[in-house]
């Protein structure tokens, strides 16, 4: 039974996601609209093998991946105010799994805009890797989005339904541009170049650069463990905030 | 006879940090009974409902759904809730809403037709549920609430918003529902529907229980009467009737509050032959939970 009560709740979110044309243009067009013109700019500019818009699929993948990551907090913080989080908690279902649910709809479709920035870059004949690589670095994307989905629930659970998305975007779009998910590190100032390694946008973008020129990401994977254990501390505070209400 | 409790509280106790909310609450509600929980704003309504839906952990005391503790989700399940306003998500059409409740519940999704139908709402299955009239959504929480096969059903000022018809189809349905076995709880401020529909009222005051017991043995505790009539005698004469605690005069017509309604009429007959159009009527419910609550107020000050 609680596999079909997952079921249906990771269905209803799915909706959530899908029939809210303001979140789908936010979560998934803009990202997809935004690497296809940096991949049309500077997509031929690679490292060695692997062409600019390949590398790109790391970083812009990183910075699509992350911003569908952080609609789970968006959600909670309208659920909480439209008063359906609490018509949820009288329900039979455990709050842990209408969480998850929230979490697990944004898997497909942070996989989903992943595979439309592909596309763009196979289309324009720019697309360097095998599909074993590409998958990994989907799977890596993935994992190096919880701590995200985990902040946004923290400011989800605290926020206001209109604060919330207002908030998140403020403490992620600096991370995003520090953390070089929109253009190289190289380009930016010598001082964001050295802030970008306490961010956690940098590592989760890095996981995917390793792969494509071969460099170690055990140093990546650490840091995004520590942000995890970190945004889990302040996601489990904001709950009981929330509870406290 | 052994009376099946669906609800059972006792002892219930509850702080909000220098605010005592509930001190020491007992209350039963039996299978098929409705039992309407009255009170004036922060009597402890609010918490109690919280308690015993699961919302909250009591400071002390217990609250049972069947036996079984509703902090517990399973316990839960055959739980239905009306709240005032649900907030319903933007993006389900009414039929994924309510088959979704079903499954929730451990029934299957199937089990929505039945009760779309029960609540009218079998023609708007394929609407986005904020698309819904106000009563159409509260008919909308009445089918989630249905479709789990509640044992217990919570109902906090459920039909605000409905129009007459939509009420005498919904306390139809509930009707049907307790005929059935579904206990009833009931929190409202409309005091008369509360008295139509409830087998038994309990008042709450500052977090305790004043009075339980059906709406007619509450308004019969209360002794005072309205006597109107017709009459051609003057204010002075009427202040002087036995028993007369008030009086108004508008139009040739007296309404005189009486605390032994039987003697005030006998010497208000003798003293004007002339007397027509004679009523007396009997506290109504909420005039009864007015005097309960202003007396305890009194004696807690005294």
């Amino acid at each position: 039974m609680t596999a079909s009560i997952l079921a249906v709740e990771i269905r209803d979110e799915l909706y959530a996601i899908i029939r809210e044309p303001t979140a789908a243009f936010f979560s998934i067009a803009m990202p997809v609209g935004m690497f296809a013109v940096f991949a049309t700019l500077f997509g031929t500019e690679g490292n060695g093998p692997v062409s600019g818009a390949t590398l790109m699929l790391a970083t812009f993948g990183a910075f699509g991946v992350i911003s569908v990551a952080l609609t789970p907090g968006i959600g909670i913080a309208e659920d909480r105010e439209r008063g359906w989080l609490q018509v949820k908690r009288v329900s039979p279902v455990p709050v842990r799994t209408t969480l998850a649910a929230k979490v697990a709809a944004s898997l497909p479709v942070a996989f989903g805009v992943y595979a439309a920035m592909s596309l763009t870059a196979f289309a324009m004949g720019l697309f360097d890797t095998d599909m074993g690589t590409w998958l990994q670095i989907a799977g890596l994307l993935l994992l190096g989005s919880l701590p995200f989905a985990l902040l946004s629930m923290a400011v989800g659970f605290v926020a206001r339904g209109r604060a919330a998305p207002a908030i998140i975007n403020a403490v992620f779009l600096p991370m995003a541009i520090a953390g070089g998910l929109w253009m190289p590190l190289e380009v930016l100032p010598a001082f964001v170049q050295d802030l970008a390694v306490w961010l956690p946008t940098y590592h989760t973008s890095q996981l995917g650069l390793g792969l494509l020129v071969g460099e170690s990401i055990v140093d990546n994977v650490a840091a995004l463990l520590a942000a995890t254990a970190v945004t889990a501390s302040l996601a489990a505070i904001g709950y009981r905030l929330m509870r406290a209400e | 006879m052994t009376v099946n409790n669906v609800v059972t509280i006792r002892g219930l106790d509850h702080r909000y940090g220098a605010t005592h909310a509930l001190r020491g609450v007992d209350l039963t509600v039996a299978a098929g009974e409705c039992v309407a929980l009255l009170g004036p704003n922060g009597a402890g309504k609010t918490t109690l409902v919280g308690a015993l839906t699961g919302m909250l952990a009591p400071s002390a005391g217990i609250a049972r759904i069947d036996g079984a503790d509703p902090r517990r989700p399973a316990t839960r399940r055959r739980l239905g809730v009306v709240h005032q306003q649900a907030g319903f998500p933007r993006t389900l059409k009414v039929r994924e809403l309510v088959s979704g409740w079903a499954v929730r519940a451990g029934r299957p999704a199937s089990d929505a037709e039945a009760v779309l139908t029960e609540v009218s709402l079998h023609d708007l299955t394929k609407r986005r549920v904020t698309a819904l009239s106000g009563g159409q959504q509260q008919r909308l929480q009445l089918a989630m609430a249905l479709v789990v096969d509640p044992t217990l059903l919570v109902l906090d000022e459920p039909t605000v918003g409905l129009d007459i018809d939509a009420r005498r189809r919904f306390w139809a349905t509930l009707a049907a529902r307790r005929d059935r076995g579904t206990a009833v709880l009931l929190t409202t401020h409309q005091i008369e529907e509360a008295a139509a529909v409830a087998d038994r009222v309990v008042v709450l005051h500052e977090g305790t229980v004043i009075a339980s017991g059906h709406p007619a043995d509450l308004t019969a505790q209360l002794p005072d009467r309205t006597v109107t009539a017709r009459t051609a005698l003057r204010d002075s004469e009427l202040r002087a009737l036995p028993d007369v605690l008030d009086v108004t005069v508008a139009d040739g017509r007296m309404r005189a509050a009486s605390a032994r309604a039987e003697a005030t009429v006998q010497a208000l007959l003798a003293a004007d032959p002339t007397l027509s159009d004679l009523r007396v009527e009997g506290a109504t419910l909420e005039q009864a939970i007015v005097a309960m609550t202003t007396q305890e107020s009194q004696e807690v000050a005294a």
